[in-house]
């Protein structure tokens, strides 16, 4: 299915959860054909999927009715004794799946953490491969914004995952 | 220029979205300030990590499900009425109709394409290397404690198939996951006295059993059970619901299938 897993990565980072995730990505679809018609041929489908999901995520998120929480447990939980850190230390082969998995797993997480206004560039930046341009279109917003939210994100990012990213902090 | 001065463009350099004179000002001011280069070097490194966490995530197949079923984005065919169909205006447009074409193709030809057989037998062949310790697993405090790490590590798009096998005094102790032909799958290993077993638990059908298993129907449950060898290492696979659950283990085969038999819920579908 066109750009599917693409949608659902954004979606559920968005969202942070999964059964709002898929919610956001059918609708995704629905609205596109229901839509086709302002799609220029020749134009990113991928972005313009994209643009309609990330509208139709924050009208719900801004209308409060079923992802609101921005703060919620999975902070919480990230917090807590993690068994997966702990394998982490004891595991440090680079190649294993389960560490990929227990990456992923800190990644999300933390992305989770972010106020949704860095939390989105990074989204389709790094997650999406989108450009600084692309990523303002689809965010309504100035390039230069995108630019400076991906800053502030990263940094706050790299505060959550040190211990996974390996470089050390400039002074 | 100052490290406050650069340090947003340090991210558009780590993006590759700089050039020109200002990419050359913040090349330059790299090489001379070690700070800024650990920045740098800590955003690429960022970078990666994240997109190797991307490509991690893959949509669940019930989603794929959903908008196959979606009337919305798929609706019922009009083979007869002579109102003109809205949707045929689609196919005046190149690139849509290459768009829809490619969103119903490939479905399809994803749920078409021959099962592996390879991963039922990749399961005993998982089974004998975990058992000789070179498969790295998770050990537990608790049966609760690894089923959080395995439903964690596929963001909850499902749990791995959990059966009380203390009778056979046998309790779970560890799990991992693993990936076969591109799927997930969740693996519980039990041991004790009564030896060890290997749990899998994966989004499948029962096309993923391999050909040669022998298909035993239990008509009180209404479900089929697939018991299959490699060397002496015995599986059995059933199917619950959505989920494929194949158990692996050196105990005899007649064991492990009525094993398999008792713990398994009843089929409705």
């Amino acid at each position: 299915m066109t750009h599917l897993d693409h949608l659902y990565r954004i979606a559920y980072n968005l969202a942070k959860a999964p059964d709002d995730a898929q919610d956001l990505v059918q609708e995704t679809y629905a609205r596109a054909l229901g839509a086709y018609e302002q799609f220029a041929p020749g134009t990113h489908l991928k972005a313009w999927l994209t643009r309609i999901l990330y509208n139709f995520f924050v009208d719900r998120h801004h209308q409060g009715k079923r992802w609101v929480s921005v703060e919620d447990s999975t902070a919480q939980k990230n917090e807590e004794s993690d068994p997966w850190e702990k394998m982490a230390t004891e595991n440090p082969g680079p190649d294993s799946h389960v560490l990929r998995q227990e990456l992923s797993v800190q990644i999300t997480g933390a992305l989770g953490r972010l106020p949704e206004e860095f939390r989105a560039p990074i989204v389709l930046v790094d997650m999406g491969d989108f450009s600084y341009v692309e990523a303002a279109e689809v965010l309504s917003c100035p390039v230069g914004t995108v630019r400076s939210r991906l800053f502030r994100g990263r940094r706050l990012l790299h505060g959550y995952l040190k211990e996974y990213v390996g470089t050390k902090e400039p002074a | 220029m100052l490290c406050k001065e650069v340090e947003e463009l340090v991210t558009a350099l780590s993006d590759n979205e700089l050039a020109g004179p200002e990419r050359i000002v913040v090349e330059r001011h790299l090489a001379d300030c070690p700070d800024c280069r650990s920045l740098y070097q800590q955003q690429v490194a960022l970078k990666q990590v994240i997109r190797r966490a991307a490509a991690e995530m893959k949509a669940p197949l019930e989603l794929r499900e959903k908008i196959l079923n979606d009337r919305r984005v798929f609706p019922p065919r009009v083979v007869t009425g002579p109102e003109p169909r809205p949707w045929a205006s689609v196919f005046t447009r190149p690139a849509l109709a290459l768009a829809l074409l490619v969103l119903v193709l490939l479905p399809v030809i994803y749920l078409m394409r021959p099962q592996s057989p390879s991963l039922a037998l990749a399961a005993i062949e998982t089974h004998d290397k975990i058992t000789r310790g070179e498969v790295t697993v998770i050990r537990g405090d608790s049966p609760e404690a690894i089923k959080e790490i395995l439903v964690r590590s596929v963001a909850g798009e499902f749990a791995p198939m959990g059966y009380d096998l203390s009778m056979m005094n046998l309790k779970p102790v560890a799990g991992t996951v693993q990936t076969f032909d591109g799927r997930r799958v969740l693996v519980a290993l039990y041991q004790g006295d009564g030896g060890s077993l290997t749990c899998y638990t994966l989004v499948g059908t029962e096309r993923d059993a391999p050909p040669r298993a022998q298909a035993f129907f239990d008509a009180d449950k209404n479900m089929t059970f697939y018991s299959y060898s490699v060397g002496r290492t015995n599986a059995v696979l059933h199917r619950e619901g959505g989920l494929i659950c194949i158990l692996v283990s050196a105990m005899p085969m007649p064991d492990l299938l009525a094993l398999a038999r008792s713990k398994a819920a009843p089929s409705h579908s």
